[in-house]
């Protein structure tokens, strides 16, 4: 007879039956409550974070615990929270709208910042004293209508432009920069070598990318492989059922639209993810709460890989945007209709509207590492415009990158990042 | 010929040509009564929204500048408040509609419920005994249905505004057309105007729309003007592709047949912004520029508007920050300066050029609009703007 998963874990469980969650102020313990009632689809990094946080709360002086929500507490009061519009160990969309809709709702904000503000430097510091380095690569699309020098732009001057010497054959760029070798040899890419290296985390090598450059390379098992081109049929089932619950009427917004759809899970003929139902279940959500992920190919790659940083914290990203279509007249206007069918006017890609698309992704993309302790100090960026001659490197001062001189072939690129991460 | 006139739409405008002439006299007197009552007798205001959330960044910020070149040649003619803030909730209903009641609201995000107090229009119409053609708004946003009338028993419906949401027609039309798969489907604009067409005939209320009716010659004076409109839209020089596009066109055929007082014209275009794209959101901000610019020509050139009519244009609401927020650009509700700091731009007849630092709020545009109109507006928390009066 098999015993059931533990919902928690055994720490987390123990925690929550002394009544830890009902000390704390209701709107703060109850959201962490809901967050980790799907504690088997939640990735390692988060249930540590859970751990920590909630392992600090238990074993902090109780009267400091008081102090450090006084804050809340009295925003609370203000906000009008009562046992009846908030149940204890309930968070729904009826408590969001709640607080959305007070007028005191900023200060709420401001008082759970505040905690946080406390909160943060003492569990960012146990993060930072197991810290390595970790390695992000961003490649832009080759159809970009404009040269490295006018890449990056918003974030150029936290690095440095480095010289490259590109391979006579344009599709040996990516293997060498991210195998070592030529196309042909069908090499290991970091990727490969960071799942396989004894010790690595789960989760820790990601391939995020609009088409199918990175996941057509040969690959380890445990490197996780985001793409949008290979999730088209789960879109395309996801689309039709999101036009056809809009249709109908039966929803007054879009988070009851959310939670209405949050059962259509991957089938198994629609994505190998169905594997792993961690995984899967990122998709899903990732798809589904992304503004316009569904829609638009480098949006997807974008969220896919801010959630993936928050919520997995890999030790090595890699990013691959692509062109992103034009929106054609009046049938763009049914935004989860098959533009390929709904119009005979054929799709046209949008080479210099995805040229400023990822100008402000780039930005975002390196800002949100940065958000993190793991990140902070020992994180090198990469980013590389395909077939041309400069990327740019971002990190800490001993990233090798950074004082590179003569123009570097890209199988040297590939050698000082793997040395970068100590594989 | 796809996109002439076909001999239909012909005729039709041909009858919109001597429409004027032969308006009921019920109507004419109605007009003519809403002109010469209140303190400012003929005065008349224009709100325009830039709808579904713009940043300072992308406007009136110097790298913003180049993205609204119409706005940036206007300002030195109007008066510009640098700092028109938002402090409700930071959605769409509740941001236009605390700029419609001159009170934050907090009600359903999605329009659902109608706004909790009175609107501009009712304190309008009620006070002056204006007729339902002098207040209207054209708004892109399908959930802005309920926004004409509050659900006040005082107040609600009977001094409402008429609501015109094209876009929600737009949206019929081009499904229809590509469900039926005839010929060049939505290629062809003939194909999406014929089925627009069909849509108006067969009523305003299937796709979300509050037209108040005075019987039957107006309502086909009303249909006959959203036509007109129609029209100038599927064969205009641009792809008509945009909504806002079709809310110009309809907010300019409302002006030039019904002169309304008081009217609000939402754009929204650039709410697009949440797909990701941030190309296509500057272009829909540009273009939110462009058809401001457009409607203020109108109002410059119109005899009915010229030389009597206030135009204030705003942000409905900002959007995320680049540094701090989720995901920036994209959303609109982290609460930050970026979402909730704004400016106003009012334009028109009686304003000395200049500018203020002074903070002003969205809920002091309903009883800045009210003085202008010579409305008395009890129970507003906001404030009117002293520089413009």
């Amino acid at each position: 007879m098999s015993t059931p998963a533990p919902k928690l874990s055994p720490a987390l469980d123990a925690m929550v039956e002394k009544g830890l969650f009902d000390r704390l102020p209701v709107t703060f313990s109850t959201f962490f409550f809901e967050q980790i009632q799907e504690w088997a689809l939640l990735f390692p990094a988060e249930k540590n974070y859970y751990e920590r946080l909630f392992g600090f709360l238990d074993r902090s002086d109780p009267a400091a615990v008081e102090r450090l929500f006084t804050g809340v507490r009295a925003a609370e009061r203000k906000l009008g929270v009562t046992d009846q519009n908030w149940p204890k160990r309930t968070f729904t969309l009826q408590q969001v709208d709640f607080l959305n809709r007070s007028p005191n709702y900023p200060e709420w904000r401001k008082a759970i910042a505040d905690v946080f503000a406390q909160l943060d430097p003492i569990l960012d510091a146990e993060v930072s004293r197991h810290g390595r380095s970790r390695l992000v690569v961003v490649l832009s699309p080759q159809e970009l209508p404009v040269g490295p020098d006018r890449l990056w732009a918003r974030i150029a001057n936290h690095g440095k432009r480095v010289s490259v010497d590109p391979p006579p054959d344009d599709a040996d760029y990516l293997p060498l920069l991210l195998t070592g070798k030529p196309s042909a040899a069908r090499a290991q890419a970091l990727t490969d070598i960071l799942a396989a290296h004894s010790g690595s985390p789960p989760y820790a090598a990601w391939f995020v990318e609009t088409g199918d450059r990175l996941v057509s390379l040969p690959s380890h098992l445990g490197v996780v492989r985001l793409s949008y081109q290979r999730l088209a049929n789960y879109r395309a089932r996801l689309m039709k059922e999101v036009q056809h619950v809009v249709d109908s009427g039966q929803i007054r917004g879009p988070r009851e639209l959310g939670s209405r759809l949050k059962q259509l899970k991957i089938g198994v003929d629609e994505s190998e993810l169905v594997k792993d139902p961690v995984l899967a279940e990122f998709a899903r959500a990732t798809l589904l709460s992304g503004n316009g992920t569904l829609l638009i190919n480098n949006t997807f790659v974008e969220w896919a890989t801010i959630q993936a940083i928050r919520r997995a914290r890999p030790v090595l990203t890699v990013i691959s945007y692509g062109i992103r279509n034009k929106v054609k007249p009046f049938s763009s206007l049914l935004i989860y209709a098959d533009q390929d069918t709904t119009t005979p006017i054929p799709t046209q890609g949008d080479m210099l509207g995805s040229y400023v698309d990822l100008e402000i992704f780039h930005q975002y993309i390196w800002q949100e590492f940065g958000k993190y302790p793991e990140y902070r100090g020992n994180t090198a960026f990469l980013f590389v415009a395909q077939g041309t001659d400069e990327m740019l490197a971002i990190g800490p001062p001993d990233f090798p990158l950074l004082n590179a001189a003569a123009p570097l072939r890209l199988e040297n690129v590939f050698g000082t990042l793997k040395e970068w991460l100590a594989l | 010929m796809p996109f002439g006139l076909t001999k239909r739409a012909f005729l039709r405008l041909a009858g919109l040509s001597i429409a004027p002439k032969v308006l009921p006299s019920w109507l004419t007197q109605q007009m003519l009564r809403a002109e010469t009552v209140g303190k400012r007798s003929g005065s008349r205001v224009i709100i325009v929204t830039f709808g579904g959330g713009v940043r300072y960044s992308e406007t009136f910020s110097p790298d913003g500048l180049r993205n609204i070149p119409r706005l940036t040649a206007m300002r030195p003619e109007g008066y510009f408040f640098k700092s028109c803030s938002n402090q409700g909730v930071l959605s769409h209903f509740n941001s236009t509609a605390s700029i419609l009641t001159g009170n934050w609201q907090r009600v359903d995000d999605f329009g659902f419920q109608p706004p909790s107090g009175p609107t501009l229009f009712e304190y309008y119409r009620k006070a002056v005994k204006a007729g339902a053609m002098d207040a209207w708004i054209i708004a892109t946003n399908k959930s802005f249905a309920n926004m004409g009338a509050s659900g006040d028993r005082a107040w609600g419906s009977p001094y409402g505004a008429n609501v015109a949401l094209p876009k929600q027609l737009l949206i019929d039309a081009v499904k229809e057309v590509v469900r039926k798969r005839q010929g060049d489907g939505v290629a062809n604009r003939e194909n999406v105007l014929h089925q627009l067409e069909g849509i108006l005939s067969e009523g305003y209320e299937g796709v979300g729309w509050t037209i108040f009716k005075g019987g039957h010659d107006l309502d086909q004076h009303v249909r006959d003007t959203l036509t007109h409109a129609l029209i100038d839209y599927i064969n205009g020089p641009d792809t008509p592709a945009s909504g806002d596009e079709l809310t110009f066109f309809i907010a300019r055929e409302v002006m030039r047949e019904f002169a309304p007082r008081l009217m609000l014209v939402n754009f929204w275009d650039m709410d697009v912004a949440h797909w990701g794209s941030y190309s296509l959101y500057l272009q829909a901000v540009t273009r939110t520029d462009r058809l401001t610019g457009m409607l203020w020509d109108e109002v410059q050139t119109n005899p009915h508007y010229k030389d009597n009519t206030t135009v204030l244009i705003l942000p409905e609401l900002g959007r995320d920050g680049d540094m701090n927020a989720a995901n920036g650009f994209l959303n609109h509700r982290s609460g930050d300066a970026s979402c909730r700091n704004m400016w106003m731009l009012a334009m028109g007849h009686g304003i000395s050029p200049g500018e203020t630092e002074r903070p002003v709020h969205h809920i002091d545009v309903a009883a800045t609009a009210a003085e202008l109109l010579g409305v008395k507006a009890d129970g507003l928390a906001g404030q009117p703007a002293r520089e413009i009066l």
